[in-house]
C-alpha cells in the first residue's frame, strides 16, 4: 500500500460520513462527488507508484504492460477518464434535479423534503 | 448469417436517437420498428447460442486489456425476453398522447442498457452500464415532472450513484489484486478462498444487492417504482426487468467468486426479503405501491432459489426471473390502466373492475394466479422446482410461508374486482391485444413449463405428476388459509398503519447501505 493509496481509502470514508451524516442536499452531492474522487485517486496510485513515468509519449515504449518498462499501467488512468466523465454528468443530473425539487418545496433538507412530500 | 453481439445493444439506442429527430406521428411507428428489429436479432442470437456459447472482443482487443461481450444461454435468453416486453409495451404506449418528445428516446435507449449489462463481460463496463441506466431510469420516474416524484427521482438516482461509487471502489482494489476486470477471467483466476478479495467483494456485492433490492437495501425500490408519476409501462420495465438486471450481476459475481461462500448469508438474506416485502405489500393501500413491494417479496424468493446449493432450485430461480417479468410487467399495465380510468391509486375506492374493463381484469386474474403460484399458471412451475431444490422440512414450510403471504397479499388486491357498478370502459385494440399476449403467456409457460425450460436453456427438469398434484393440494390448502388471515388479521388497523409509515430519509438508506456493508465484510472475515 502506497501513500496515495492510504490517501484515497481515507478520502472515500470522509465522503461516506458526509452522505450519511449531513442533512444538507447540496452537501450529499458534494459528499459523492468527494467519493469519486477519492476513486479515481486509488485507481492512479494503483496503476503508477513510485517513479513511474507517464505511459503516453517519449519514455515509453510499446512493450506490453508490466514487460520490464518503467511507464505506468495505462489502464486504469484510460478508465478513469470514463470515471470522470460519467461523474461530471451524474452531477450535473443530480444538481437540475435538485433545483427542480428547490423550486418546488423551498428547502435544501432532506427530512423537510420528505415531511413536504407525505403532506402532499 | 450470423449476428454480432454488439448488434443488440447499439440498435435500440439507434432507434431511440432517430425518434428524437422525427414528427410525433412517424416516430411512434418508428419506435414499434426499432423494437421490433431488437426482438428479431435477440431472436437469432438466441438461435446461434444454442449451439454454443458466443463472445466477441471489441476493437480486437481481447481481455485482460478489452472489453468482452458473452453470450451463453442464460443470457441470451434474458435479453430476448427484455426486448419482448419492450416490443409490446412500446405497442402499448401506441394510442397514448406525450407530452415530450424524449420518453421514446429514453425508453429505447434503456432496452439498449439492460441488453447490454445482460451481454458485457467486463466488470468495468457494467459500472458504466449501470451508471448511465440510473440517469435514464432517473429521467423516466420523473416524466411528468410532478413533485413527489422529484424527490422520488432525486432519492433513486442519490442512492444508486451512492452505491455505483461503492462498485467502482471495489472495482480499483480488484484490479489492484488481480489485474483484471473480465468476469471469466476472474473466474479462472480466484481459485482459492483469498482473504485479500474479502474487501473487494464485499464493496461490489454491496452494490449489487443494493440493485437486486436485498434487505435491507429495497427502501429505494418501491419509491421509484411505485411513483405517481411514472407511466405505467415505465414501472412496469423496472419492475419487471430493471431489478432482474440485479439479479443477473449477483448471479455472474457469485458464480467468478465462487471460491468464497457466501450461500448462507444470501440465503437467509433472501427469506427475510421475502417476508418483510409480503407484510409491507399487505399495509399498503395504493396499487402500485402493493405491487412495487410484492416485487420485494418475490425477489427475496429468487434470491433463496439462487441460494441453495442444488442445481434444480437454481434452475426454479431463473425461471421465477422470467415469469415475474411477465406477470409483473401485466400487473402494472393494468393497474395503469385501472388507474386512468378510476382515477385513484386507492384500492378501497375501486370497485366493480371486473364488470367495468373485463378483457384487462382476466389478464390480471391470470397474472395473479401466475404469481401466487396456481397450479397449471406459470409461477408453480418455478414455485415447484425452488422446492424440490430446498428438499427438507424447514425449506418447505417457509416457502410454504412465504406463499401464503403472497396470496393473502393478492386477495387483498383482489378484492376490487368484486361489484358491480359503472359502464363498461373502452379499451383501445392494440392495448387490448398485449394484455391478452402477457396474460395467454402466463397460461402456456405454466402448462408446458419443461419442454420450455428445456427449449430454453437445454436441461431437462423433471416435473414429477404426484408431486405436483402435492404441491397443489398445499397451494388450494394456502388459499384457504390465506383468506382466513386476511379476514381476521388483516383487519387490525393499528398495526398494519405504523407499518405503512415506516419510511426511511435518504440519511437513513445511505446508513443502511453502509451498514450492509460492514456486516457482509465482518460475515466474510469471521463467518
Amino acid at each position: 500500500m502506497n501513500i496515495g493509496e492510504i490517501g484515497a481509502i481515507i478520502i472515500f470514508f470522509v465522503g461516506v460520513y458526509g452522505v450519511i451524516a449531513r442533512r444538507n442536499i447540496t452537501k450529499t452531492v458534494i459528499s459523492i462527488g468527494i467519493m469519486q474522487a477519492a476513486v479515481i485517486l486509488f485507481f492512479v496510485a494503483t496503476g503508477g507508484a513510485g517513479s513511474t513515468s507517464a505511459p503516453i509519449g517519449a519514455g515509453s515504449t510499446s512493450a506490453p504492460i508490466g514487460a520490464g518498462t518503467d511507464a505506468a499501467d495505462a489502464i486504469p488512468q484510460a478508465l478513469m477518464i470514463t470515471a470522470i466523465v460519467i461523474g461530471i454528468a451524474v452531477t450535473a443530473v443530480a444538481l437540475t434535479m435538485f433545483i427542480y425539487l428547490y423550486h418546488k418545496y423551498g428547502t435544501t433538507n432532506w427530512e423537510k423534503a420528505r415531511k413536504m412530500r407525505e403532506d402532499e | 448469417m450470423s449476428i454480432p453481439l454488439w448488434a443488440p445493444i447499439l440498435i435500440p439506442v439507434f432507434f431511440g436517437i432517430l425518434t428524437y429527430t422525427l414528427p410525433e406521428k412517424i416516430k411512434k411507428i418508428v419506435a414499434i420498428v426499432g423494437a421490433g428489429t431488437t426482438l428479431v436479432v435477440c431472436v437469432m442470437i438466441f438461435a446461434q447460442t444454442t449451439s454454443g456459447p458466443m463472445s466477441l472482443s471489441l476493437g480486437g482487443w481481447d481481455p485482460p486489456v478489452g472489453i468482452m461481450l458473452f453470450a451463453d444461454r442464460i443470457s441470451s435468453v434474458l435479453i430476448t425476453l427484455t426486448s419482448l416486453l419492450f416490443f409490446s409495451l412500446t405497442i402499448f404506449e401506441f394510442g397514448k398522447k406525450h407530452s415530450k418528445r424524449t420518453f421514446y428516446m429514453l425508453f429505447l435507449i434503456l432496452n439498449g442498457l439492460l441488453n447490454g449489462l445482460f451481454l458485457v463481460d467486463d466488470l468495468f463496463s457494467i459500472f458504466v452500464l449501470i451508471e448511465v441506466s440510473t440517469i435514464v431510469v432517473a429521467l423516466l420516474i420523473m416524466y411528468k415532472r410532478d413533485s413527489r416524484s422529484m424527490y422520488d427521482g432525486l432519492i433513486y438516482l442519490l442512492v444508486n450513484i451512492f452505491s455505483a461509487t461503492f462498485f467502482l471502489f471495489g472495482l480499483a482494489m480488484l484490479y489492484k489484486q488481480t489485474g483484471t476486470f473480465s468476469l471469466s477471467l476472474l473466474g479462472d483466476i480466484i481459485t482459492q478462498d483469498m482473504p485479500a478479495l474479502y474487501l473487494p467483494f464485499a464493496f461490489i456485492m454491496t452494490s449489487v444487492c443494493l440493485k437486486a433490492a436485498l434487505m435491507p437495501l429495497f427502501s429505494w425500490l418501491p419509491r421509484a417504482h411505485g411513483t405517481p408519476s411514472s407511466p405505467s409501462v415505465v414501472s412496469a420495465i423496472l419492475s419487471g426487468l430493471y431489478v432482474k438486471s440485479g439479479i443477473y450481476l449477483f448471479l455472474r459475481c457469485q458464480n467468478a467468486f465462487s471460491a468464497i461462500d457466501t450461500q448462507t448469508f444470501f440465503l437467509i438474506a433472501g427469506i427475510i426479503t421475502a417476508i418483510i416485502g409480503f407484510v409491507f405489500a399487505i399495509a399498503q393501500s395504493d396499487i402500485k405501491m402493493i405491487l412495487s413491494y410484492g416485487t420485494v417479496s418475490q425477489l427475496g424468493l429468487i434470491m433463496i432459489a439462487l441460494n441453495t446449493g442444488s442445481e434444480t432450485a437454481m434452475w426454479g430461480g431463473v425461471y421465477h426471473i422470467i415469469n415475474h417479468a411477465i406477470f409483473k410487467s401485466m400487473l402494472f399495465v393494468g393497474a395503469g390502466e385501472i388507474i386512468a380510468e378510476y382515477k385513484t391509486r386507492n384500492i378501497y375506492e375501486m370497485k366493480g373492475v371486473f364488470k367495468r374493463m373485463p378483457l384487462i381484469s382476466a389478464a390480471m386474474i391470470a397474472a395473479i394466479l401466475g404469481i401466487t403460484g396456481a397450479p397449471l399458471f406459470n409461477g408453480s412451475i418455478s414455485k415447484y422446482l425452488i422446492s424440490q431444490g430446498s428438499n427438507d422440512l424447514v425449506g418447505d414450510i417457509m416457502l410454504t410461508l412465504i406463499n401464503l403471504g403472497t396470496i393473502v397479499l393478492f386477495i387483498k388486491l383482489s378484492r376490487i374486482f368484486a361489484g358491480n357498478t359503472g359502464v363498461k370502459a373502452r379499451v383501445p385494440a392494440n392495448r387490448a391485444a398485449v394484455c391478452v399476449f402477457l396474460g395467454a403467456t402466463c397460461l402456456v409457460l405454466g402448462i408446458f413449463g419443461a419442454p420450455i425450460i428445456e427449449f430454453l436453456f437445454g436441461i431437462q427438469v423433471k416435473i414429477d405428476t404426484a408431486g405436483y398434484i402435492q404441491k397443489s393440494i398445499i397451494f388450494a390448502a394456502s388459499v384457504v388459509g390465506a383468506w382466513l388471515i386476511y379476514r381476521f388479521a388483516v383487519r387490525d388497523r393499528a398495526f398494519w398503519k405504523r407499518v405503512r409509515a415506516f419510511d426511511l430519509g435518504f440519511n437513513k438508506i445511505a446508513m443502511s447501505i453502509v451498514l450492509f456493508f460492514v456486516v457482509f465484510t465482518a460475515y466474510l472475515y469471521f463467518g
